[in-house]
């Protein structure tokens, strides 16, 4: 295991040697480079990464430019995390067989995947790289569409979301299905550390990172990805939006801990209304009507429900 | 491997498998302790590019109100603003895409980063500069 | 080489699956992964027997389904060593993208290949349609038509995969139960010989080489699409002759030799077959038979090596024969079969034409036998006497009803 590398504060965190490039095609305002960029800059260590079939992917490894400053390896949309088991497998191998030196520090295996490669299409490998146990962090970049493609919904499309393949209209309020619990689904694989992060609340992201990466097993974190292009707000309201969401709790920020231990590690100071969210986002916009209106309030019933059911379980540890 | 600019190779000089080099050479040093400008990218890099031309307005950096809190630091999308030694140094505006969110999280007040035009020179932007903005305005 | 030796008899007794998995014991292959499915099951059985008896240095991940297990493959091989996996039919159809994915990231991956039926109707028993299915991927395949042979191909899969001037993946194909579990007599390496041939992994662009960080599968659109495409079938057309230098080298080392077609009776065969696999053995057995018992002179030949296609070789072959029937034993999904497309487009350009039909056979495991031979052989020989095709170009042979021919041949 490698030392931590050590982040006080936000202008020590800015010293960090860069090993994400700039001038790659995500949308200005993208909320996934910013999650990418934390995630890379909390470790000095070497790093592998994969990444699935999507946003990330295709924005950064447009031949003939890649924006990696570290090995990187793109198979398709289901199999970024077999790809990574695959390659800390053939680092164990390598090991034991002595072609790759004792003295050689560990890197670090991480996968990105959107919200529709981890909910959705490739479930099941990640499902089997978690059962394995190999030692590897996955990281979902959570904006509840497939955004690549324009906006189709997946598994992880909030309940009322307009969406392409599920949209707004005279007789629907789009989405009907309830957001898929992905981070309770991959607690319950036994996994020794899974987290919800938000990249606003970089000190609470950085810091569970950091902890993902000092745990040996699989780690799944669910990472907040407001999306300027799909959730429909201006390209420089990507915080603002992500603040809202923590802040009404539509998005809240917890740990599990060898999936028993819940740790709710973020307690807004105000918990603002998920009426305000909403609003923030044309993607909602249809819910403002007198048709929909009801659905907010079952929004702001079931997100209440939700952090009741959370600070129980944090309170009995289990 | 040919030193020609990869947009002039024919298909038997390319990496086979199609895959790309971020740095040119061999490395014998960690990344993650080297700046960007002490490393030798490849033209592979999208370093190389630039997506100044994405912008129709651009950030402006005023250092005399900036506090060096590197909130446009860590939330730029494009790693386009540059920090070293945990102080601002400026705008990238070869990699820089013109969201504004360095300008949406910044702090001060007034702003010590604000958006103007692309054609407005950063000189005239400087002489620009809103006063600090009183309590209730 | 493994550091614990298994001692091989100078003889051993191995049906197909054995023979694959000593031979992935003795390449040293650093990560197995894979996922079960009859024929190809005990291939992997074994490997995890010998694993679990501390046969086997490297890694075993039983991953949760066969797109997974060459999903793997893909990333440990990217990541830079030896890897290897095994599948039939559904399994192979399940990971058709990835194989699509591996040969266009030139990643050097051996697939054991136990060819099976695919469904619907569901059957578990040979015959190629995996195999065929394969066609387009990019892939070297090579077909083993006894155990013998699966351990030689097998063994040799992996010089010919890594090869600097090659970096592909190969395909060990080899029939699923009539070689995979017909255990016949099979003469192996010694381990530190076979291992020593084998030689040591290449790591080329690899991930876990920090030294170079390395970008693999890029998207490239239309400005770079084709010249990949292109450097990639280059790769392909030429991996024939470190294919054939393989071959040569085998040869040196045990005495066996082997070429990218394989023929047998062609000398004065005045009529051939051309099929794949275990056909070409029974084959043998026919062609002996009826030239004494009949007096007809006829001929096999199969091609060794299925992709990159020998064209040249194979239309060679066939330059002094009257009429030849092309074997397929894959449903032919509305066309003629593949090898009737392959053999006609390599005698278009050559000086000879013969007459060319397509028998479709053997499907889901049904036998041809030596009697079903001779009859094909009988009816060759009389197309061949009267200069014409008596029925009609396509006809599938050995199934219970009326008679089912396509295709009508206008004047000849």
């Amino acid at each position: 295991m490698s030392t931590q590398k050590v982040i006080k504060n936000l202008k020590s965190f800015s010293t960090a040697a860069e090993r994400f490039e700039g001038s790659h095609l995500l949308c200005p305002g993208c909320a996934h480079s910013i999650i990418v960029r934390e995630v890379l800059n909390a470790t000095n260590d070497n790093l592998v990464v994969s990444a699935s079939t999507g946003c990330l992917e295709v924005c950064t490894a447009i031949y003939p430019h890649t924006s990696w400053d570290c090995s990187w390896i793109h198979i398709g949309f289901e199999n970024s995390s077999t790809a990574m088991a695959g390659v800390e497998t053939m680092n164990k191998a390598l090991r034991n067989k002595g072609k790759i030196s004792e003295d050689t520090p560990t890197p670090k295996f991480v996968t990105f995947g959107g919200d529709g490669s981890t909910y959705d299409i490739g479930f099941q490998w990640i499902s089997g790289c978690f059962e394995r146990g190999h030692d590897m962090m996955y990281v979902c970049l959570d904006n509840e569409v497939y955004a690549n493609t324009g906006g189709q919904r997946s598994s992880s499309t909030p309940i009322g979301s307009s969406t392409t393949t599920a949209p707004a209209g005279s007789t629907s309020y789009g989405e009907k299905r309830q957001k898929k619990d992905i981070v309770s689904i991959m607690a319950a694989h036994g996994s020794p550390y899974v987290a919800q992060v938000a990249p606003n609340k970089w000190k609470d992201m950085v810091k569970k990172i950091q902890r993902g990466f000092d745990t040996e097993g699989p780690v799944f974190i669910n990472a907040m990805s407001a999306c300027t292009t799909e959730w429909k707000f201006a390209p420089n309201q990507t915080i603002e939006v992500s603040d809202l969401a923590v802040d009404s709790l539509v998005f809240p920020l917890y740990e599990i801990i060898d999936g028993r231990e819940l740790n709710i590690t973020y307690r807004p100071k105000n918990i603002i209304p998920v009426r305000d969210y909403l609003a923030a986002q044309p993607r909602f916009k249809h819910l403002f009507t007198p048709q929909y209106e009801y659905i907010i309030d079952e929004w702001q019933k079931r997100i209440e429900a939700r952090w009741e059911f959370l600070q129980k379980r944090e309170e009995i540890r289990l | 491997m040919s030193n020609k600019p990869i947009n002039e190779m024919g298909w038997d000089e390319l990496v086979p498998g199609a895959a790309l080099y971020t740095f040119q050479g061999d490395i014998d040093y960690n990344i993650a302790e080297m700046q960007p400008e002490d490393r030798l990218y490849s033209e592979t890099s999208s370093k190389a590019m630039s997506v100044g031309d994405w912008r129709v307005i651009k950030p402006v950096w005023n250092s005399e109100t900036c506090i060096d809190c590197q909130n446009c630091w860590i939330f730029c999308p494009d790693t386009s603003i540059i920090a070293r030694n945990k102080e601002m140094k400026g705008v990238d505006y070869e990699h820089c895409k013109g969201c504004g969110l360095c300008v949406s999280v910044c702090p001060t007040n007034p702003k010590s980063l604000l958006m103007f035009n692309e054609y407005e020179t950063v000189e005239d932007a400087l002489g620009k500069w809103p006063e600090k903005k009183k309590k209730g305005e | 080489m493994n550091s614990k030796e298994m001692n091989l008899k100078g003889v051993e007794v191995w049906d197909g699956n054995m023979a694959n998995s000593q031979a992935l014991r003795q390449a040293d292959v650093d990560v197995v992964a894979a996922y079960p499915i009859t024929p190809s099951t005990a291939t992997v059985e074994n490997y995890a027997m010998f694993h679990a008896n501390g046969y086997i240095d490297g890694e075993v991940m039983m991953t949760e389904s066969e797109h997974a297990a060459m999903s793997a493959c893909i990333g440990a091989g990217a990541a830079g060593g030896r890897v290897a996996t095994a599948t039939s039919s559904q399994g192979l159809a399940l990971m058709i993208e990835t194989l699509y994915q591996a040969s266009g990231m030139r990643i050097p991956v051996v697939l054991c290949l136990v060819n099976r039926a695919l469904a619907a109707p569901l059957n578990v028993n040979g015959d190629h349609s995996d195999l065929y299915l394969t066609r387009d991927s990019g892939w070297i395949s090579i077909d083993a038509f006894s155990p013998q042979e699966a351990y030689d191909m097998t063994l040799m899969s992996f010089k010919i995969s890594e090869h600097p001037a090659v970096r592909l993946p190969v395909i060990s194909n080899q029939d699923g139960f009539m070689t995979s579990h017909t255990a016949q007599n099979v003469t192996p390496l010694k381990d530190e010989v076979a291992t020593k041939f084998v030689g040591d992994y290449l790591q080329v662009n690899a991930l876990l080489n920090f030294d170079k960080p390395v970008t693999h599968g890029v998207q490239t659109e239309q400005d770079w699409h084709f010249e990949h495409k292109a450097k990639q079938h280059d790769a392909l057309m030429g991996s024939k002759k470190v294919i054939e230098e393989t071959f040569a080298e085998f040869k040196e080392l045990t005495g066996r030799e082997y070429k990218v077609v394989e023929s047998y009776g062609m000398e004065d065969a005045d009529v051939a077959i051309v099929c794949l696999g275990s056909t070409f053995e029974t084959a043998k057995l026919a062609i002996d038979q009826i030239k004494k018992e009949e007096g007809i002179k006829v001929g096999v030949v199969a091609p060794r090596l299925f992709r990159p296609f020998p064209l040249e070789e194979l239309a060679a072959s066939l330059q002094n024969v009257k009429a030849v029937a092309c074997m397929d034993r894959s449903a032919p999904g509305g066309t003629v079969g593949a090898l009737y497309n392959e053999v006609s487009g390599a005698l278009i350009n050559f000086e000879n034409r013969p007459l060319v039909t397509n028998l479709i056979y053997g499907l889901g495991g049904r036998d041809m036998t030596v009697a079903g031979l001779k009859n094909i052989f009988r009816t060759l020989d009389k197309d061949a006497k009267d200069g014409k095709i008596n029925g009609k170009i396509q006809t599938l042979i050995g199934v219970r009803g009326p008679a089912l021919s396509f295709y009508d041949v206008e004047g000849k």
